[in-house]
């Protein structure tokens, strides 16, 4: 969120920020989209709010609140709002919390329950993969990671979307600066090639671990036959999804993953009160929901 | 190593430390006593007895943490604050002096966050759960790690290596102080809150909330500050080094004895609540930073 945040162009008064509308916004949007933001962060919000309520015209943040909660076009605002929120979210390495959590905690545990099992291969999938920053970041921390923690282990990532366009921009993997922000020089020779003056490819070998694949979250006969998987990173993706939906992709996502798998969401996205099969683990810095084995009855994962 | 008991005549000995302020003894006294019966004068005093004391504990009444400003005099902070929480105050300005700046084992500043974040989260969860006294928790979350002091300044060079092989092999603190002093912060921070007399309740925070199913006098309380100090480690205001851990929340211990009384905790919403951690932050870090460093990098 700070990366947009530097981005910002209106900074509401600080008088503004004391305005309760904004509250009663940043709960409404937690409801609705799981994303949070605690109150020392409110000027984020109000800033994201400020360009939301130039576009309607709106004159103040309670006239603002009224356009998401009794107007007739509030869901349609309320999604601009969110769009608003996550844009330019997305960038190569974003969240290193999960990825340390994946090499500290979570990989030690999957590789010796699957070595134990004699079945050395990791599956994970990136459910709403956009322009494909995600899938190409695990394939680098897994490739990374492959001499030393993954020795004989294969893995594969299948990363999906239900945007045609975001997907053709993923399978062509052509970044920017902005996407490779916090893609270090080394990491960008080994699996880079150049493309153009400005921009990058990622190399045909990070491709090959990586199958795209459009798939709607909502389908159901789609969901059903996704097995077997180990991690699953899907990342303000549910925030379009209303709470009946979001119930029934993570009952998919909870048959999807094999038992002792992991779900990750958005640094600031919640499944409270959505579901209660998974079990919220706190890492340092990060959260992740554990589909624990059955009948584990243990407070730390093993 | 040294066992305990070998450290325990340099534990009892910190009060000849000329940087200890004459002030610790008395407050100790003072906030065991009923709430009613402190006298306000006194506080003014013991604050204004140090001229560093009580701008430190000026800036802190002023800071947008405790939602005050303009708080110019002793009397008003105490006033704005309430006396429990000016209590707790002077207490954390006091002890940032007992360890000098060229003994740290690392930066005081990250042990200052840790133990400031520790407080305002174990109040947090305090007023969460309806337990009688928030501003108990807040002081109990403050003090919780003073055997972390007391190992800096009796192990000065061991608690170094210590520290240094927690970092390494990326383990809990009080794990590798066993390994390798043979006892840890909750053991010695004991000595030294005994022999300074503070609250058995504050003791027993101190001596147990890395062991939860010892029974304390007040249990609550440390549970409390052992769900705090996960927290607050979980969320970057630990002790300065990644730890390698995963931590259901909602089925440890301390929390299940909690739910046992407060059956609401049950709908607490625990991502919300570190994000709410996450949000304090940067005013936790800055608050720490001026009023905690200045006695520390005095000395440099």
């Amino acid at each position: 969120m700070e990366t947009a945040a530097a981005k910002s162009v209106t900074a509401p008064a600080s008088e503004d920020l004391k305005d309760p509308a904004y509250l009663k916004i940043r709960d409404l949007i937690y409801e609705i989209s799981g994303i949070y933001q605690p109150e020392e962060k409110l000027y984020l919000l109000a800033s994201r709010c400020s360009r939301r309520m130039a576009a309607v015209n709106a004159k103040s943040p309670s006239e603002y609140l009224s356009h998401l909660t009794t107007r007739a076009n509030r869901e349609a605002e309320m999604r601009l709002l969110v769009n608003e929120i996550t844009i330019g979210e997305t960038y190569m390495f974003r969240s290193p919390a999960q990825l340390e959590a994946l090499r500290n905690v979570i990989l030690p545990q999957l590789i010796k329950s699957k070595t134990a099992m004699g079945f050395k291969r990791l599956r994970l999938w990136s459910a709403g993969c956009s322009t494909g920053e995600e899938p190409y970041t695990l394939a680098m921390f897994l490739l990374e990671e492959s001499a030393r923690l993954l020795a004989g282990f294969t893995f594969d990532i299948l990363a999906t979307d239900i945007n045609d366009n975001s997907l053709a921009a993923a399978k062509a993997g052509i970044y920017g600066e902005y996407a490779l922000r916090s893609t270090s020089e080394l990491l960008r020779k080994k699996y880079f090639k150049p493309h153009d003056e400005k921009r990058l490819q990622v190399s045909d070998q990070l491709k090959s671990l990586i199958r795209f694949d459009r798939v709607n979250l909502n389908d159901d006969s789609k969901m059903l036959f996704l097995k077997g998987l180990d991690l699953i990173f899907c990342c303000n993706v549910l925030i379009y999804f209303d709470l009946n939906s979001k119930r029934r992709v993570m009952q998919h996502f909870f048959a999807n993953l094999l038992s002792g798998g992991y779900l990750f969401l958005g640094h600031a996205e919640s499944l409270y009160q959505v579901d209660d099969r998974f079990r919220l683990v706190h890492f340092p810095g990060a959260i992740g929901y554990w589909k624990a084995p059955p009948n584990y009855g243990g407070q730390n994962t093993p | 190593m040294k066992t305990l008991d070998e450290v325990r005549p340099a534990i009892m000995s910190l009060d000849a430390i000329p940087a200890i302020p004459a002030i610790v003894k008395p407050l100790a006294a003072m906030l065991q006593l009923p709430i009613e019966k402190v006298d306000v004068d006194q506080v003014v005093d013991l604050v204004s007895y140090d001229s560093s004391v009580t701008a430190q504990c000026l800036r802190m009444a002023n800071s947008p943490l405790f939602g005050r400003r303009n708080v110019e005099t002793v009397r008003s902070a105490i006033l704005t604050l309430g006396l429990q929480r000016v209590q707790a105050i002077l207490m954390g300005c006091c002890l940032n002096r007992i360890v000098p700046a060229e003994k740290w084992a690392f930066d005081p500043a990250i042990f200052w966050r840790h133990s400031l974040g520790c407080a305002l989260v174990s109040r947090k969860l305090a007023t969460l759960i309806a337990y009688p006294e928030p501003e108990k928790a807040y002081l109990a979350g403050l003090l919780h790690d003073l055997g972390v002091l007391v190992n800096t300044l009796a192990c000065t060079e061991d608690y170094r290596k210590c520290i240094a092989a927690a970092r390494e092999e990326r383990l809990p603190l009080e794990v590798m102080e066993q390994k390798r002093l043979g006892f840890t912060h909750c053991q010695s921070g004991k000595v030294l809150a005994e022999h300074w007399r503070f609250s058995d309740d504050i003791v027993g925070v101190i001596e147990f909330h890395h062991h939860v199913d010892h029974t304390a006098s007040d249990p609550a309380l440390v549970f409390l500050v052992h769900l705090s100090d996960l927290l607050c480690r979980l969320r970057d205001l630990g002790h300065g080094y990644y730890e390698a851990m995963g931590v259901d929340l909602a089925r440890d211990q301390a929390w299940l004895s909690l739910l046992k009384h407060c059956p609401e905790l049950a709908n607490l919403d625990l991502a919300r609540l570190t994000l709410d951690i996450d949000g304090a932050m940067d005013e936790i870090i800055a608050l720490v930073d001026v009023v905690f460093r200045p006695a520390s990098a005095a000395a440099h």
